[in-house]
């Protein structure tokens, strides 16, 4: 186990995902900035605080909301390139979690940023920033622990969420759940809350619910890819396969649903599985040939 | 005697991953209905909710009576559960005619809404597939109306 867990990796894999990974949830903060300080105007009865905000009893000021917010986006910046990185990633990833989690204190909890804030917490426990960073150009580092755990962590964590959501539909449904009324029901709920708003409903609802066949297939489905996510683990093609069918799940969501989850539709969730590094190191050897 | 620096190492990253990994996992042992952030039950999904569903909403009406539908940025938010939940709340706080007037007002500075004279708060009873896929509307019960002041 402990030779497994501690598997060697390059520095430079783990470097590209605190890029990728660092990079996505600084343009998600900036892209919510607006929208953070439009909740920050609600009326206080509205705050239902969720995690770390439970230590507030009434709302921040809009101005601390938007301070926070722009801070975050600051420390991000410093996460992607690797600055003070033993002081800024944890920083960072506090702040994403302060914000994150903010956003979701307003009566709804928004399951598309778990990963994200799950995933930066990770990194900014772990030696990121040894290579591709503004702190390796200054000073090279190598971890005594190496490479390889964080980013075994990084897929644990991917893989956690996804098991836990098949343990949810178990608890709450039971094996009814694989009957397809339920997700055939979810379908119709989510896309009539869209509807009463004026939101557009996804592309393949009212087809599906025209003609109900092949929802219980699809419920399958979806429990087998959720259930199956410690296949991640395993590694190699194995993994790999599993995350081109969370993928496709995903993209299914969108389209029978029209909820996107961002994260793993751009294949950042996934990117742990995959050897990263490479796809940099071949971009630079097509710009830069021997 | 002096510890091995990769033990020691090694050891600082498991306890990190475990803790990690089990606070993430922890969910799985309360209930499934109370949620949280970033450490979730994941119930978004699960439960059977039916094909009919009670929801409170803002709608516009326009000076002859016709419905027209409200985008959940009036309410304070551009995401349609959280605006659902800010209008169910508002309702349950019998707090439905500020919220309509805070609405009415973002309403009447739209000219996409020019059409708009009354602003209402409803709550209705919609079979989602009815809804969806054969436009029947279910009846909607006015908690609050106001005017669209210009």
């Amino acid at each position: 186990m402990t030779r497994w867990w501690f598997a060697p990796a390059p520095a430079e894999r783990l470097a590209t995902l605190r890029v990728l990974i660092g990079g996505y949830a600084l343009v998600y903060v900036i892209a919510r900035i607006a929208e953070l300080v439009a909740i920050a105007h609600l009326p206080a009865a509205q705050l239902a605080p969720v995690g770390v905000v439970r230590v507030l009893a009434h709302p921040l000021p809009p101005s601390a909301v938007t301070a926070i917010a722009i801070a975050t986006a600051v420390l991000l910046v410093a996460f992607v390139a690797g600055a003070a990185y033993r002081i800024t990633a944890p920083l960072a990833a506090a702040g994403l979690l302060w914000t994150l989690s903010y956003r979701s204190s307003w009566g709804m909890i928004f399951h598309t940023e778990n990963l994200v804030v799950l995933h930066v917490l990770a990194l900014a426990i772990a030696p990121a920033a040894d290579a591709w960073s503004i702190d390796s150009a200054r000073r090279r580092r190598e971890a005594a622990a190496g490479y390889g755990w964080p980013i075994k962590l990084l897929v644990a964590l991917t893989a956690a969420t996804y098991v836990l959501a098949g343990i949810a539909k178990l608890r709450l449904a039971g094996f009814a759940w694989l009957d397809g009324e339920t997700l055939r029901d979810q379908i119709a709920l989510d896309n009539l809350r869209k509807a009463v708003f004026g939101d557009p409903i996804a592309p393949l609802a009212t087809p599906l619910l025209d003609h109900p066949a092949g929802f219980e297939a699809i419920a399958l489905a979806t429990l087998a890819i959720e259930l199956a996510a410690p296949i991640a683990l395993v590694g190699g093609r194995l993994a790999r396969l599993w995350a081109a069918a969370a993928w496709a799940f995903h993209l299914g969501v969108v389209l029978m649903m029209n909820v996107w989850f961002p994260y793993p539709l751009l294949g950042v969730a996934f990117a742990p599985l995959f050897p990263v590094e490479r796809a940099v190191r071949w971009i630079r050897d097509r710009r830069h040939p021997e | 005697m002096a510890r091995d620096p990769v033990d020691v190492a090694r050891r600082a990253a498991a306890i990190a991953s475990i803790a990690l990994v089990a606070a993430v996992v922890s969910p799985v042992a309360r209930d499934p209905d109370a949620d949280g952030f970033p450490l979730s039950t994941y119930p978004m999904f699960a439960r059977d909710r039916g094909r009919s569903a009670s929801l409170a909403y803002p709608i516009g009406r326009t000076a002859a009576g016709a419905r027209r539908v409200l985008e959940p940025r009036f309410t304070g938010t551009t995401e349609v559960l959280q605006a659902l939940n800010i209008v169910e709340r508002a309702v349950a706080a019998r707090d439905a005619d500020a919220l309509c007037r805070r609405i009415a007002a973002g309403v009447a500075a739209d000219p996409g809404y020019a059409d708009v004279a009354t602003v209402e708060i409803v709550t209705a009873t919609h079979d989602a597939v009815d809804y969806l896929v054969r436009d029947q509307v279910g009846s909607e019960f006015a908690h609050a109306r106001c005017p669209v002041a210009r």
